[in-house]
């Protein structure tokens, strides 16, 4: 390997970039502007949700009991109906996703000491959505049956409320939330958007790398040329790598100190498992670069290959815990997964190198590997 | 003067449909563009839906019991499949710590020494869970359902009975609530999955293909060639569409028979016609963003940045992964303008729900109205950039 060699085609490489301004400030503004969009938009809680109200009863009782509804924070009240058909209607059209239908004689049951109706009717469109939905309409209703309980007993038992209160809510569950302790969708997805960006940004600037020159006829200087197989690819790689790179150390300044992540862990570990993570993402992409035969094809083969996954099989809106052994094989594949690991350890659980060797190790390897078959794809000879 | 106006239009749309069949020979003979269309719609659209899963699904639980008496363990049992997985026993609260920082437990309960005898006495006790949140979703759901299963105990304790059979109660106040899911009411994750999936692939592939392929022309210097034949702008761009348009309308055609509605059985409601026609319709206008790109950009490589610009928000920020009512108000506003959000809202409007064109107002609306305006600035600029 000679390096004056290498330096002289990523100069070159340098010089290309630096003359095409549109393309080098674009490799600088899409990550940065994308985690903007994502760190505000990317929000997976569950609140506001719109839905209605069927009082079939119209007592106070009743309306009491919508009211507990109407107040919830997690609740916007989109008004009363009055027929099944304007609920579905609501619901069909996506205004409400949540219709509350109270049943007839509703006071009048619970005044009696007997149970009353309710009825959910949920937009099940979106799984998620509605069981999160579903536990907060439950957790409402369990809540108002305590109440009842308890009344009831001081009513007829002749418990005194405070043991009624006790009697009717034995056992209290007390959460900690571990590692991000507002239950704040905007930590845990600011962190992992550096993992899903750096997925989907860089491929795109490398993919283009070699098949452009091959497109173009350019690569024939390089066949001609006494530069080595490794040398061309590692002077191709060098700019794109630091722009990646650079990249990655604005996104981690934003996730800190814009969405206020909290960065606990050990900072070399996660610039060492970071150079390793950029080096995967940029590799991707220049091994697809290398491996096909038209720029079209090398992006849409980088857009199927890194800009879904990067979201969908990295753990940012599902943890690959829950996924089932396809989707698992899938997310094996892609280094997200790894690096998405050691984000998690640095930032949200504040632990070091013991815990994340493993997965730079992994991280390590896949780079190597993907190198490997790049180079062993890449000929200077052309195919007769 | 008839006869000389139909002449022109047949020769007009003979000199387009030469242009398509270049733009369907130059797609096929990419080999690997072609079997990468295909996967985008098939094979990733049942992996996206045979395996990712939005509900709690066997969370890695570690019991912490110093009370070890029939209530501790009645309630722990209580957490198991399909949302937890009990994993067993944690000697000490510092395992469980250690255990959840390595990411092998998701959640921990700790019972104190005297939970069973406060239960028995009647007077009230807690539980201690400890949930790693790290991915928010997941741990709010945890929590939920560690909420209900945890009211449900008490309830049943406070009435005396085994088990909270609605019809059994009699002679209490007390709420008995029915919820049914519409739509989907097995909550199935799959025909989620796999129609957001595809609705997300169709619109890169929309917008990615005739951009490139009118950058291409543009980089290679082709383009100059289409100008000076006699054709005119129209009739250059919409080839494009046209090709591109119905390679990526019979992916989405293999991938709502084949996966979709095949292999998910996800029931189609509304008709099918219905669904590939606004298809068709919100393919032809993401086109225009496309090609509004390939008027930007210089060259592929800008191209390919300038898409990643678009597409990632459109795609993430439409609605089809996040709940577009937690929003803030100016998000909602940018999602109001991105055209996927009105396409998926039609696509699980037809598919799901069985609404007809009547209901469907508001969303072609969106497609059209936002749509038209972009393919015509495309238009626009095209022409004007080759006068």
């Amino acid at each position: 390997m000679n390096l004056i060699r290498v330096a002289a085609l990523a100069q070159k490489e340098w010089r290309e970039i630096l003359r095409d301004r549109l393309f080098f400030a674009l490799s600088f503004i899409v990550p940065a502007l994308l985690m903007l969009l994502f760190g505000y938009g990317l929000s997976l809680d569950v609140e506001n949700i719109p839905f209605a109200i069927q009082d079939l009863d119209r007592t106070p009782q009743s309306r009491d009991y919508a009211y507990r509804f109407i107040h919830s924070r997690y609740f916007r009240f989109q008004g009363y109906v009055t027929d099944e058909s304007q609920a579905g209607e609501l619901l069909s059209q996506g205004r409400a996703r949540a219709v509350i239908v109270i049943g007839q004689g509703f006071g009048r049951e619970l005044a009696a000491n007997r149970p009353a109706h309710v009825q959910t009717l949920l937009d099940g469109t979106f799984p998620y959505r509605t069981q999160v939905t579903k536990g907060y309409i439950t957790a409402i209703n369990t809540a108002l049956t305590r109440e009842l309980l308890a009344a009831y007993m001081v009513r007829e038992k002749g418990l005194s409320p405070a043991r009624a209160q006790d009697a009717v809510d034995p056992v209290r569950l007390e959460v900690r939330y571990l590692y991000n302790q507002g239950l704040k969708s905007s930590w845990g997805v600011a962190s992992k958007l550096i993992m899903a960006l750096l997925l989907m940004c860089p491929p795109f600037l490398t993919a283009l790398g070699v098949v452009r020159e091959k497109e173009s006829g350019a690569i024939y200087n390089i066949y001609a040329s006494n530069a080595t197989r490794a040398e061309f690819l590692i002077g191709k790689l060098n700019p794109y790598f630091c722009i990646a790179f650079i990249n990655a150390l604005v996104l981690w300044a934003m996730a800190c100190f814009l969405f206020g992540a909290p960065f606990k862990g050990s900072a070399t570990a996660f610039l060492f498992a970071t150079v390793l993570y950029v080096l995967c993402s940029t590799g991707i992409g220049l091994l697809i670069s290398v491996l096909v035969k038209s720029q079209i094809a090398a992006m849409i083969v980088t857009a199927v290959v890194t800009a879904m996954p990067s979201m969908l099989y990295s753990g940012l809106l599902t943890p690959v815990s829950s996924m089932n052994w396809t989707a698992r094989g899938v997310a094996a594949v892609f280094p997200a997964m790894y690096y998405g690991r050691i984000i998690e350890f640095c930032f949200l659980k504040g632990l070091g190198w013991a815990y994340v060797w493993g997965d730079m190790l992994i991280l390590a390897g896949y780079g190597a590997a993907l190198f490997a078959v790049g180079y062993s794809m890449f000929h200077k000879r052309v195919a007769a | 003067m008839n006869k000389v106006l139909r002449r022109r239009a047949r020769l007009w749309l003979r000199r387009a449909w030469a242009l398509t069949v270049k733009e369907y020979i130059q797609l096929f003979r990419d080999t690997i563009l072609v079997v990468f269309i295909a996967y985008a719609f098939t094979l990733d659209v049942y992996v996206a839906g045979v395996g990712v899963n939005w509900q709690l699904n066997n969370a890695e639980l570690g019991v912490h019991d110093a009370d070890k008496s029939t209530a501790s363990r009645e309630v722990a049992g209580r957490f198991r499949a399909p949302f937890f997985k009990n994993l067993g026993s944690v000697d000490a609260p510092e395992t469980g710590i250690r255990l959840l920082d390595e990411g092998r437990l998701m959640v921990v309960l700790d019972f104190p020494p005297d939970f069973g005898a406060d239960v028995l006495r009647g007077r009230q006790t807690s539980v201690q869970m400890q949930v790693d949140t790290a991915n928010s979703a997941i741990g709010s759901l945890a929590t939920s359902y560690a909420e209900q299963i945890v009211g449900r105990y008490g309830l049943e304790r406070a009435l005396g009975v085994q088990e909270l059979d609605v019809d059994k109660i009699h002679g209490v106040p007390f709420l008995i609530d029915e919820t049914r899911a519409w739509y989907n009411q097995n909550q199935e994750d799959s025909w989620f999955m796999a129609l957001a999936e595809l609705i997300s692939n169709m619109t890169l592939l929309a917008i990615l293909l005739p951009a490139a392929a009118l950058a291409r022309e543009k980089e290679r210097g082709t383009v100059e060639q289409l100008m000076v034949s006699p054709l005119s702008p129209v009739q250059i761009l919409a080839p494009k569409i046209l090709a591109m348009g119905s390679v990526i309308l019979a992916g989405l055609a293999a991938g709502v028979l084949g996966v979709v509605v095949g292999l998910f059985h996800v029931p189609v409601r509304g008709s099918l016609l219905l669904f590939f026609g606004v298809s068709a319709l919100y393919i032809m206008f993401t086109a225009g963003i496309g090609l509004l790109i390939a008027t930007i950009a210089r060259n592929l490589a800008q191209v390919g940045m300038l898409t990643v610009l678009v597409f990632a928000p459109m795609i993430f920020l439409s609605g089809a992964w996040t709940p577009p009512e937690a929003m803030p108000s100016w998000m909602r506003f940018i999602m109001g303008c991105l055209p996927m959000h009105y396409m998926l809202d039609a696509a699980f409007g037809i598919l799901l729900k069985g609404l007809g064109p009547a209901g469907l107002w508001r969303e072609l609306l969106g497609i059209v109205g936002l749509g038209a305006p972009i393919l015509g600035l495309s238009l626009w600029r095209f022409s004007r950039q080759f006068k």
